[in-house]
Formats: C-alpha cells, sequence, structure tokens
C-alpha cells in the first residue's frame, strides 16, 4: 500500500488518541488542583481574600488633662499641624499638579524636586529630605488614598492658608496632630513626667489595650506614666472594605467610637510648687556664690497637708524639661539627661534612697519616750563624745569605739525636749543603745526601734502614686547578716539611732515621720491626686484596689481616692501597730506573735515641744529668728559616702561629706503645712535647707492670706 | 444546482462546535465587564466593547474561512511561507529600530498582533509541508529540515522577543511531527531534548524571564509584590471562590482589584472566583468539549493536509489553554499567554476563531466526493 496524504486522510487515530490522553491527565490534574484549592482549603484562602479587603482603623482617643488643685493646666494637648499629600486626589494633569507643588513649595519652604526616595534614602515622615514631587510620588505608588506628611507642624497661620486653597489644590491637605503640652514644663516635670512612644519591649501589653504603635503615645514617666490607663481612654475601631490601593468603600461592622481619657486634678498648688523651686534654687545659687563653686548641685523640697495627706509641692531639682520631649525624644538631650550626675531624670524626692540624719531621731524619740527607755524629764549627760565596747554578739569582750557628737563641746546634761532641740548625738546614742546605768537594758534596741520607723513611714514605698516610689531601708540583724555577711554590733544601734549607718530614706518619708508626729501619731496617705474628671469636667468617683488598680467601682479592699478624701494609713495612739520583740537579737529580731501596741498620746506632745523648741532655741533656732508662724523643726546632717563622694577621696572618718534636711511644720497648735527640704551635699542641715523651710513655709502662709482675703472691692 | 451544492456542503457544518465556541466568547465578554467594572480607566478603554466588537469581527472572518476551501491554502504555501517570512523579518528589525520591541503592529485602525496570525500561518504551511513530505518522516534528516522550516518564521518571533508564542510555535510544530508519524525511537530523543534544552536555555534567557522561572521553582514566601504577588492573588481568589463562587460581580478579590491583569492573563482566576469549582468545571467540560470537535474534524478530514490543520487548530487551542489554566493554578511559571476565546486580547481571539473558521472548512469538505 502506497502512503497517498495528498488524497487519502494517512493520519493514525492512536496518535490522536495519544494526544487525547495527553489532554485528559492534564485537565483531570486542574480539576484536582481546583478540587483541593476550591473545596478543600476554600476556607483558608477565603479568609485570606478576607484579610486583603478588610481592614482596621484606629480612632485615636483624646489624651485626658492634668491640673493643679486651683485649676490652672499642667498638661494640656494642642494642636500641630502637618501638610499631607492624598495622591489619589491630585489632579490627572501633571502640568496642574506641578502648578500646585510650585505654589505649595513657595508657601512651606519645601522644594518641589530634592534627593530621590530610595532603599539608600528612604522616606520617614517628619525626618527625612525630600521634594513635594518624590513625597508625592512615592504616596502614589504606596499609599495613595492615605495622607502621606510632606512636612510637620507648620506655623498655625500658614496652616490657614492651605486649608483655604483646598478647593483649588485637591490632594493637599493638612492635618491635625495632637502634642502634649507642658505649661508648667519643667517646674513640675519631675512629678508630671513626659510622653514617648509606645516602647518596643511593652509593644504587646499596648496593643492588646488598643493602642498604635508609632502613633499613640505613652507615659514614660511621672504621673503621665502612674495613670496612662485613666489619661489615655480607650481608642474607637472601625472595621473596613478597602480596595487594592486602600481606598475605604465601607464599614463591615458598626463603629466603635474613641472613649476620651479622664482628666486628673492634683493636690499640688502650682504657685506653691513655683516658689518651692525658686526658693531652693536661690539657696543653692547663693550658696555656690558664696564658696564661688558648685558645690551645691541639686535638692528636693516637698510640702504637704499633714491632716490631709495632700501634697502641695513636690520639687526635684535639678530637673528636665518636658515639651522638649514633646514632639520626638531628642537623643542627644535624653542622653545629656541620662548621664547627668545628679540624675535629672529621677523624682528624688520618692526616688532617691539618702542617709537621714538627725531628722530620723524623730523616731528614736517616740520608741524611746513610748518604751519608757527615758522619761522626757530625765536628764542625761551629753559630753562631747560617748565611748562604748562595742560587741557583735553576747558574750563578746569587744572593743571600745567612739561615737562623738557634732558640738565638739558637747551639751553637758540635757532633758528630753533640749536634747531634741539641739540634737544631742550623745543624748540620742544613750537612748538608742543604752549605756551603763544611765540608760539600762540597752536602751531602744534596733529592733523596737525599727518597728517604729515602719510605724513612721520608713522601710515601705508611701504609695503616694508615682512609678520611681523607693522603700529605703529600716535595717535589723538579720538584713545585716544576709547583705553584709556580718553580725549587729551594738555600734550598729547607736549608729542608727541618730539616722545614719545602714538606715536609708527617701525625703516623702521624713517629711511622712513629721508629718505623723504634727498629727499627733496619725499617718496620712499621702496623695497627689485630687479628683478623676471625665471629659466634661465632672468629678468621677474612683476607688483604687490593693493592688493599686483603678477602678470605677468599689470592690473589696478597696479604697475611694476621687473624689479626695483623707485617709489614715493608721493612728499610732489607738491603731496596735508596734510590734513587740523578745529580749534578744542573737538570731535577729524575735517579734513576739499577737503582741502589738499603741503609742501614747502625751509622747507626740512632748516630741513637738521638742521641736518647737528648736526653733525657739535649738538648732533652727537662728535660721527661725523673728518667725511668727509658730513652727516646729528638726535638722539633719547626714553624713554620705557615695561613688562621687569617694572620687573626691572624702570618704574617710572626720572627713566624710553630708546632706543637709530641714524637716517643720506649722502652726504648732493646729499643724497644717509640713515642709521638708534636703540639699545633696548640703554641708550643714540648719544653714542650707532651714531657709528652705522657713521661706515655703512662710509662703504658704502668704498664699493662704491671699486666698482668704476678701475680694478687693 | 449550485445552490443544492451550497446546502450539501454547509449540511456538515459543526454547529456544536460553533455554539461551543460561542459560548465560551459570550462568557469571556461577561467575565471582563465583571473584571474591569471597577476600574474607571479601563472602563474608559471600552474594553467589552472592544471585545465584542472583535468577536463580531472574529465570527464573520470564521465563516468567511470557512467558506473558503481550504485545499486553497495548500496550493498557495510556498508564497505564503516566504512572504510571512520576509514580513515578520522585516517587521522584526524594523519593529526593534523603531519601538524597541515589535510585538505589535499598528495598522492605523486597530493594533494587530502579527505574531498571533503568524501561528495560524505555521498551522497551514506545515500542514502542506508534513503532507507532501509525509513518505520522509522516518528520516531523521527531514525531521531537521522540517525543524529549520519552522524556525525560519519562529526565531523573528523569538527575537521581538516573545518567548511564549515562540514556545506555541515549537509545539504546534512538534504536534504535526507527531501526527505525521514521527518515530518513536525519535520521540524518545526529543523528550531527551526536551529536558535538556531549558537549562542550556536558561542563561539566555531575558532578565524578567529568568525571574519568573527562579520565583516558580523556589519561591519568596515573603515577596510583597511583582510576580509572586500576582500568583499568590491568583491563587486566593480560586480557592476563596469554594464550591459556588462569590458571585458575579461579587468577588472582593476581583472587584477591590487585588487579582492582577483579571481581564487577560488571569480571567481563569477570576471566574473561579465568581463562579467557583462547579462553574469552572462546566467552562472546562466546553473547552474540552471545543477540543475534541476540533479533534473529530482531523478524524473525519477527507485528506492528511485537512487532518493536520484541523489537528493543528486543536493543538494550538489545547496549548495555551493548558499553560494559561496551569499559571493560574501556580503549576508553571507565570508566562504571558492567554485563555483562548475567554481573554480579553483582539488578536488572539481573532487567530482562535480563524482557527476554528479552517477547522471548520475541514468538516464542511470532509465527503467531498459525497453524491
Amino acid at each position: 500500500m502506497t502512503v497517498q496524504p495528498t488524497i487519502r486522510n494517512e493520519i493514525s487515530t492512536p496518535r490522536i488518541l495519544a494526544f487525547i490522553g495527553v489532554v485528559a491527565v492534564v485537565f483531570a490534574v486542574f480539576i484536582l488542583r481546583l478540587f483541593v484549592l476550591q473545596v478543600l482549603q476554600g476556607n483558608e484562602w477565603l479568609a485570606k481574600a478576607a484579610e486583603n479587603s478588610t481592614q482596621e482603623i484606629n480612632i485615636a482617643a483624646q489624651r485626658g488633662l492634668i491640673y493643679d488643685r486651683n485649676g490652672v493646666i499642667l498638661a494640656r494637648n494642642v494642636a500641630s499641624y502637618n501638610v499631607v499629600v492624598k495622591a489619589a486626589d491630585l489632579p490627572d494633569d501633571p502640568g496642574a499638579t506641578q502648578e500646585i507643588f510650585r505654589q505649595l513649595s513657595a508657601l512651606i519652604g519645601v522644594p518641589v524636586n530634592r534627593n530621590e526616595i530610595s532603599p539608600e534614602n528612604p522616606y520617614v515622615p517628619c525626618v527625612s529630605d525630600h521634594g513635594i514631587a518624590q513625597i508625592a510620588e512615592y504616596a502614589e505608588t504606596s499609599t495613595p488614598y492615605q495622607p502621606v506628611r510632606i512636612v510637620c507642624d507648620i506655623d498655625e497661620r500658614v496652616a490657614k492658608v492651605i486649608r483655604e486653597k483646598k478647593l483649588d489644590w485637591p490632594g493637599i491637605d493638612v492635618e491635625i496632630q495632637p502634642i502634649r503640652e507642658y505649661p508648667t514644663g519643667s517646674v513640675t516635670a519631675s512629678m508630671i513626667g513626659f510622653l514617648g512612644p509606645v516602647p518596643a519591649a511593652l509593644e504587646d501589653y499596648y496593643v492588646e489595650r488598643g493602642l498604635v504603635p508609632n502613633r499613640d503615645k505613652v507615659g514614660y514617666a511621672g504621673l503621665e506614666l502612674q495613670y496612662q490607663d485613666l489619661l489615655a481612654g480607650r481608642n474607637g475601631l472601625r472595621v473596613v472594605q478597602v480596595d487594592v490601593a486602600g481606598q475605604e468603600l465601607r464599614n463591615i461592622a458598626p463603629p466603635i467610637p474613641p472613649r476620651p481619657g479622664n482628666s486628673i486634678r492634683l493636690t499640688i498648688d502650682t504657685r506653691l510648687q513655683q516658689a518651692a523651686l525658686e526658693i531652693l534654687v536661690d539657696e543653692i545659687n547663693d550658696w555656690n556664690a558664696y564658696f564661688n563653686e558648685m558645690r551645691y548641685s541639686s535638692g528636693v523640697v516637698i510640702a504637704m497637708n499633714p491632716k490631709t495627706g495632700e501634697i502641695l509641692a513636690m520639687v526635684s531639682y535639678p530637673t528636665y524639661e518636658n515639651n522638649r520631649m514633646a514632639r520626638f525624644i531628642p537623643a542627644y538631650y535624653y542622653n545629656q539627661l541620662v548621664n547627668d550626675p545628679t540624675n535629672p531624670l529621677l523624682n528624688h524626692a520618692v526616688g532617691d534612697v539618702l542617709p537621714a540624719g538627725s531628722v530620723f531621731k524623730l523616731v528614736t524619740s517616740v520608741g524611746a519616750l513610748n518604751e519608757g527607755v527615758v522619761t522626757p524629764d530625765q536628764v542625761i549627760s551629753t559630753p562631747p563624745k560617748l565611748e562604748v565596747t562595742e560587741r557583735y554578739y553576747a558574750n563578746d569582750p569587744g572593743q571600745a569605739r567612739e561615737f562623738v557628737d557634732w558640738n565638739k563641746a558637747g551639751f553637758g546634761h540635757q532633758d528630753f525636749v533640749h536634747g531634741l532641740a539641739n540634737s544631742s548625738n550623745v543624748y540620742f546614742y544613750k537612748l538608742g543603745g543604752g549605756y551603763k546605768d544611765e540608760v539600762p537594758n540597752g536602751g531602744l534596741g534596733i529592733c523596737r526601734l525599727g518597728t517604729y520607723a515602719r510605724a513612721l513611714g520608713y522601710g515601705q514605698a508611701p504609695g503616694i502614686g508615682l512609678p520611681d516610689e523607693e522603700d529605703g531601708l529600716v535595717p535589723d540583724p538579720t538584713w545585716k547578716r544576709i547583705n553584709q555577711a556580718e553580725s549587729w554590733s551594738s555600734g550598729d544601734t547607736y549608729i542608727a539611732s541618730v539616722g545614719q549607718g545602714y538606715v536609708l530614706a527617701t525625703p516623702i518619708q521624713v517629711l511622712l515621720s513629721a508629718a505623723t508626729i504634727a498629727n499627733d501619731g496619725k499617718l496620712m496617705q499621702p496623695t497627689l491626686l485630687r479628683e478623676v474628671l471625665d471629659n466634661e469636667g465632672n468629678v468621677i468617683p474612683i476607688w483604687r484596689t490593693p493592688e493599686g488598680d483603678l477602678v470605677e467601682q468599689p470592690t473589696p479592699g478597696s479604697v475611694q481616692v476621687s473624689p479626695f478624701q483623707p485617709i489614715a494609713k493608721w493612728d499610732l495612739t489607738t491603731d496596735p501597730v508596734i510590734q513587740e520583740y523578745g529580749e534578744t537579737t542573737i538570731r535577729g529580731c524575735e517579734p513576739i506573735p499577737g503582741k502589738m501596741k499603741t503609742v501614747a498620746p502625751w509622747v507626740f506632745q512632748k516630741i513637738k515641744e521638742g521641736m518647737r523648741l528648736a526653733v525657739t532655741e535649738g538648732t533652727l533656732a537662728k535660721i527661725f529668728a523673728g518667725e511668727t508662724i509658730s513652727a516646729a523643726g528638726k535638722t539633719g546632717t547626714a553624713e554620705y559616702c557615695d561613688k562621687y563622694a569617694n572620687a573626691l577621696n572624702r570618704c574617710i572618718p572626720g572627713n566624710w561629706p553630708s546632706h543637709a534636711w530641714t524637716v517643720a511644720f506649722a502652726p504648732l497648735e493646729n499643724p497644717e503645712i509640713a515642709v521638708v527640704a534636703y540639699v545633696y551635699n548640703g554641708t550643714e542641715g540648719s544653714t542650707v535647707a532651714g531657709p528652705i523651710v522657713r521661706r515655703v513655709l512662710e509662703t504658704y502662709f502668704e498664699l493662704k492670706n491671699i486666698d482668704t482675703a476678701p475680694p478687693v472691692q | 444546482m449550485k445552490a443544492q451544492n451550497f446546502i450539501s456542503t454547509w449540511r456538515h457544518f459543526d454547529f456544536w462546535l460553533l455554539g461551543a465556541v460561542v459560548l465560551l466568547v459570550i462568557f469571556g465578554i461577561t467575565m471582563i465587564r465583571s473584571a474591569v467594572a471597577e476600574n474607571i480607566e479601563l472602563v474608559e478603554l471600552n474594553l467589552v466593547q472592544r471585545q465584542a466588537i472583535f468577536a463580531i469581527g472574529g465570527l464573520v472572518l470564521m465563516f468567511i474561512v470557512s467558506a473558503i476551501d481550504y485545499r486553497l491554502w495548500a496550493s498557495i504555501s510556498r508564497p505564503l511561507y516566504i512572504i510571512t517570512v520576509v514580513l515578520l523579518g522585516a517587521l522584526t528589525i524594523a519593529g526593534a529600530a523603531l519601538f524597541g520591541s515589535a510585538r505589535w503592529f499598528d495598522t492605523g485602525v486597530i493594533l494587530i498582533q502579527p505574531s498571533e496570525i503568524a501561528k495560524i500561518v505555521l498551522i497551514l504551511v506545515l500542514a502542506d509541508f508534513f503532507t507532501r513530505n509525509m513518505s520522509k518522516i522516518h528520516n531523521l534528516s527531514f525531521v531537521a529540515l522540517s525543524f529549520g522550516f519552522a524556525m525560519l518564521i519562529v526565531v523573528p518571533i523569538l527575537l521581538q522577543p516573545n518567548l511564549s508564542t515562540s514556545i506555541v510555535m515549537m509545539v504546534l510544530w512538534f504536534a504535526l511531527l507527531w501526527a505525521s508519524g514521527l518515530r518513536i525511537r525519535h520521540l524518545l530523543m526529543f523528550i531527551g531534548a526536551g529536558i535538556l534544552a531549558p537549562i542550556v536555555a536558561f542563561p539566555f534567557l531575558v532578565d524578567y524571564q529568568q525571574r519568573r522561572i527562579l520565583n516558580f521553582l523556589f519561591p519568596d514566601p515573603n515577596a510583597r509584590h511583582g510576580d509572586i504577588y500576582n500568583i499568590q492573588q491568583a491563587l486566593i481568589s480560586i480557592g476563596s471562590g469554594g464550591l459556588l463562587g462569590q458571585g458575579y460581580g461579587q468577588g472582593t478579590q476581583v472587584q477591590l482589584r487585588f487579582l492582577k491583569v483579571r481581564w487577560s492573563d488571569f480571567i481563569f482566576s477570576a471566574m473561579s472566583h465568581e463562579f467557583g469549582f462547579i462553574g469552572v468545571l462546566l467552562v472546562l467540560l466546553v473547552l474540552l468539549f471545543v477540543i475534541l470537535r476540533c479533534l473529530r474534524a482531523a478524524r473525519l478530514a477527507s485528506d492528511t493536509f485537512g487532518a493536520l490543520i484541523a489537528y493543528g487548530v486543536a493543538t494550538m487551542i489545547t496549548f495555551q489553554a493548558m499553560v494559561n489554566i496551569g499559571v493560574n493554578l501556580n503549576l508553571m511559571p507565570a508566562t504571558g499567554l492567554t485563555l483562548p476565546f475567554v481573554s480579553y486580547g483582539g488578536s488572539s481571539l481573532l487567530s482562535s476563531l480563524i482557527g476554528i473558521g479552517l477547522v471548520e472548512s475541514v468538516v464542511l469538505r470532509h465527503r467531498a466526493l459525497d453524491f
């Protein structure tokens, strides 16, 4: 058979069938693949499709404001204006767009063309330097329906001009961004704190609370941090459908509107705060000018109402300017603050633990009188120095050690009020550690000293409502064994009795001890918070749980903190908070379970008498000469040795530098103001800290006169 | 007599094939309408209207081509071949010199892709070539000769550069070679060469072509844009279609434009998204039916030339459809081949309909000796 392809169909059927076979296999694979994708995995892909077209838009809630007790604004939000471009709204005609760019450029000073945006030179809103056309092109290709910032923080007048041009300049708009502003700036910075971007380490925590990193700001320090949740409110949420260019099409779910943050009113009186800062700085500068060197660098002044616990002023100096952190935290400024040896970022009033020195004698006084170690009238010899045998355990033969008085001449013989008024070290050594038959049985002892110290507010953070509060330290033998690997010696007790050695306290604790005495044994809960306000300015009730959370409904164990009501932590004359101890301290302090007692009311009267005598005749007499406010006070000159003193070779006995302390209250009969002043390296309590306290006390009464004076007709 | 002859000829017209093709074309236009609905720029370009005009023009051309006795093409096959080679060569050189690429030829009224027309010409001249030389098919040197014969048309297109159409043409050559009786021994050789060729050819590919292949073989799961992004969106579109689809004009992937080139290269994904597994299965079956009807024409053809034409057209449609669907389903690297009859694209639609016209012409005359 010859092949005749031109007149017969010579294509063999098996070859066509083979072709059909291949097609069948391929189509079977396709159908199988479709079945897997669409039927078996359909829901997974459906979720991805939904993810594509669904966008959650977080609506920022307005942050609450901070007021002082008189309604003066301490923190508020101000508008800042950014020029933005929405590329999708720009005219289609490139010529018209260029014309808009040219006119805008003339107004805002950003050139039309500069610095192409590239991976090496990326667009960073508000920071990177690019021309308008480059930013518009970037917006066009990345997010045409989202506003992209051309320039940030422009003048309000320019912003208004651009807004008026909105019709002529489609695609160009002004975005209003809230910026935190602190009208009182550095006067209140250590208390108010500042805001910063959501930190990476806490991103999950804040995102869970509905905040948006890189947009929302959170408290970094002070009350802005302490009351972050209260002030921030709750951001709103819209779930919208978007197309591929990001244009919003419709709400998928009902939108949740943002809940504005609550405002808070503080107990602070800004006028007193301002005055206290100026007085502190004035004294420090005067002394530095006198010595012709920067001898004094930092200090603290706190004023509170001892009857209510309201903090009226809290100055920690030096501090920082929180308005400089408003837009972003400048790295050079922040580094400068962090590296500053005076640590301006710390609120020293609650966060610096220091040797308290003689102001701690108030604790020894309460303990010794209440325990009957001495009677108030008992006269004790107070030579220039005390030589006792220092023992580390009961039968230790011991070594003789000298304990000197600050007054090299000594005080001869003193009864209690004079001992306190003159701040005789020897008198209080004997009260704290005992001395022969004069003060038998080892005096008050470290264990009982400790319980009285804690009863007066030492050794625990006062819970004033600031993030950097410290506990301080009330030492005992067990603490020393654990931390110093050494037994408690009798000498340690002597030293602790005058607030030296291991005793450490924050300025607020010193103030609390004096305020408790002024208030006849009632330790008031100190607070900065007076009221919580909703966004319409109405006071809303707020409770604080034992864990420290703020809640809007009372829970078991919670206390109401808004509106303000004085809370007594305890009244020493009625609440048994003084622990009784067994005789021995060999195995540390041994509290006798259930044996608690109160303090006799006369003890506080006697101490107030001694503190008044300090002002009239004693350590503060010179400083308070001519005062008419009936003040009572106590000085402290606390020797210290820290790394800066060590660097100056001052850490040798007899040459230690000292901090200056003075705490006082007035009037004696019905105290309404208590003030503590502390100056780092302040040489002497009375001369450096004393004048500060006096001037702040007097300013308080001047302000009170202004407030209560009948209005001028 | 003449009228009776006319009727007896048209009696064999394959209305099933015509019906299936018209169904696919109408479905394609409907799908394009959904795909461009939300895109103002594309609506302004009147893609739907243009495709409809091309479809009508294409159907008219199809009837004209089926009316012409296909054997005419055999008689003018040599001048047809020479003119095509010369024109393509000239066009490629001129186009490259003038526009940088010669994929499009502006007739003044519409843009024509010469490569689409060249596919039809290649089917005709190769069918004629193999019919004439069927007795030499066992000879490997003849196989080589036929390769060279085809390459004269393929090379200018490869240089345009248009790799995907070139591959279609090589497949056409090979398919016709197979149908004409390529020896199994030689087939195995070709399979071996077919495996080696891509590896050898890879370094000569243009940058974007290399990237597409690499992306297919080693996908970067973090890619947000580019080829992977398109393929990913295609898979999302197909998968989220589910059993019954999102509904016509309702699919978020299509309507909100997450799916790219959804009116052309990825129209298969778009219809999978909106019509689901059931809908797409029906379309696949119709497409399969068209292919089988073309192969039926090849079986019925009264001579080898006609059979090879019908077979060539079937190959063209099948291969393009398989590659297009394969890309959509991420079974193959991305290429620019459209889905025959369905995808937007005038030239492609025209060449497919002309191909169907040729098949109808073959079917019409399969019993020329019928009295």
